[in-house]
């Protein structure tokens, strides 16, 4: 009886385990689909509104994801007061711990807090191009992410039911 | 004006050295950044330079010499780090800031195909005019302005530096906050280069009034026609009238019943009548009054009053 009990644990550890991995897998591929959404917002509105980035921080309060809309908020509020600090270290700052505890790789998480840093272009064709290319690369990895995301979810989950198995077995 | 106004205009990095000129901020009328060379401000008139320590000296010897550098992050810091935002004031070679303050640009220009300045690089040398709005520096005019409780088209004359911008931006803020001698009437104001309202991302940064509507950085010709068929101003004001253009588009103004407050170089009365695209407007009686300014020890001073006529306003 306990040995049964024991084994079922050892599976729903192991199944739960699995679900959260592909759970990570599921969550980066929607964070990539923000950001990249993201990115092209702040491209048009550099080219179309000619808005200042602070500005554009504010309005994607207004728009975003819970989490990055925080964010944003608080980039506006710092920047806005004039504190002095330069914006592209308090987007770094804000957006690096936001970004933290998300499932993103660390080339991906780079590209969005470094963004600010290439905001040295003196007309906004400039400026919303290298913004595009920030765009392009996160919109890759999202394909890339989204196309694999059902297939590693079921790896995932097939590998974590037959460790949770091996695992009894050799308990047993 | 606030310390604070002051040390907002430079980076975090570089605030420790202008905490004590900022402090003076009532005094402070300019200060010269240039790359490589000394460090100067205008208090009262009188030239100071800046040690490393932000200490004010009299003398260039000691005094610090900013790098490159330093001017490429006061320019982004200035353009809230988005300086294609600003490209059009780049172009022009000054900013407005929050404040009202102006500050000048001058490096290396990148023509266009057709020898038109499309934008500068290398921008080294800036030139930080602090805005100082004088409420009341009207007061002594604001009579003359008046008929039967009605404000009169006026010319300011005034060489440069004579005071006549802040004169009209006076006037402006009492016409349309009404004043014993008449109602508000609701202004419209033309400011092709920023310096009546002081606009910073839209909005005016000095006191034009309640009932004032600008249209900021809009060339004046355009401007005055548009600002009629858009915001029906009682009142109209511009800036700085130079061109045979300007008089023509002040006259389509004043026909369409708008009452004209300008303002244009000149040293006297005769100097203005002598300017050719002026005669007309002058031949028309298109400004009720003209009034001569210029400037004595700081202080603007109303040296004489005209009429339609060109005679000497008694009503003074």
């Amino acid at each position: 009886m306990y040995k049964a009990v024991g084994v079922l644990c050892i599976l729903a550890g192991c199944a739960g385990w699995g679900h959260s991995l592909a759970g990570q897998e599921r969550e980066r591929v929607r964070h990539l689909r923000v950001l990249s959404q993201m990115m092209g917002q702040i491209g048009s509105e550099i080219s179309y509104g000619k808005h200042t980035m602070p500005e554009i921080c504010l309005l994607l309060e207004g728009l975003n994801d819970e989490c990055y809309s925080e964010c944003f908020g608080r980039i506006y509020r710092r920047t806005a007061k004039e504190s002095g600090t330069g914006f592209p270290k308090v987007w770094e700052e804000e957006l690096g711990k936001c970004m933290e505890p998300f499932p993103l790789r660390e080339d991906e998480k780079r590209t969005v807090a470094e963004l600010a840093k290439s905001l040295r272009f003196r007309e906004e064709g400039g400026q919303a191009r290298r913004v595009g290319q920030a765009e392009a690369f996160l919109e890759g990895r999202y394909r890339q992410a989204e196309e694999s995301c059902e297939n590693k979810s079921k790896m995932i989950h097939s590998v974590s039911i037959l460790t949770g198995l091996l695992l009894a077995i050799l308990l047993l | 004006m606030r310390a604070e106004e002051i040390l907002s205009l430079f980076p975090e990095e570089s605030r420790d050295r202008w905490r004590e000129v900022a402090k003076q901020a009532k005094r402070l009328q300019e200060i010269r950044i240039r790359a490589g060379m000394p460090l100067s401000i205008l208090l009262d008139n009188r030239e100071y330079f800046l040690d490393m320590q932000g200490r004010v000296v009299d003398g260039p010897e000691e005094a610090a010499r900013p790098a490159p550098e330093e001017l490429e992050d006061m320019l982004g810091h200035l353009c809230r780090y988005s300086i294609y935002a600003f490209a059009d004031e780049i172009r022009q070679g000054f900013l407005t800031v929050r404040g009202g303050h102006r500050v000048g640009l001058a490096g290396q220009v990148i023509l266009d195909g057709e020898g038109r300045i499309k934008n500068m690089k290398y921008i080294r040398y800036l030139n930080i005019r602090i805005a100082h709005q004088i409420r009341g520096a009207a007061d002594a005019l604001m009579p003359c302005l008046y008929e039967e409780g009605r404000l009169v088209s006026t010319l300011l004359v005034s060489p440069p530096g004579g005071g006549k911008t802040t004169m009209l931006r006076d006037i402006i803020r009492q016409a349309s906050e009404g004043t014993v001698y008449g109602p508000g009437v609701n202004v419209s104001v033309v400011d092709e280069r920023s310096e009546i309202a002081g606009s910073y991302l839209g909005v005016s940064q000095n006191d034009v009034g309640i009932r004032t509507d600008v249209l900021d950085g809009c060339p004046k010709v355009e401007g005055m026609m548009r600002l009629i068929r858009s915001m029906a101003p009682q009142v109209l004001a511009v800036d700085e009238v130079g061109s045979l253009a300007d008089a023509q588009a002040l006259q389509m103004a004043g026909g369409c019943g708008c009452r004209l407050l300008a303002t244009i170089h000149g040293g006297s009365f005769e100097e203005v009548r002598q300017k050719k695209y002026m005669r007309y407007v002058m031949e028309q009686g298109l400004f009720e009054r003209y009034v001569i300014l210029d400037r004595r020890q700081g202080a603007c001073r109303i040296v004489e009053i005209y009429d339609r006529e060109g005679k000497p306003c008694t009503r003074r």
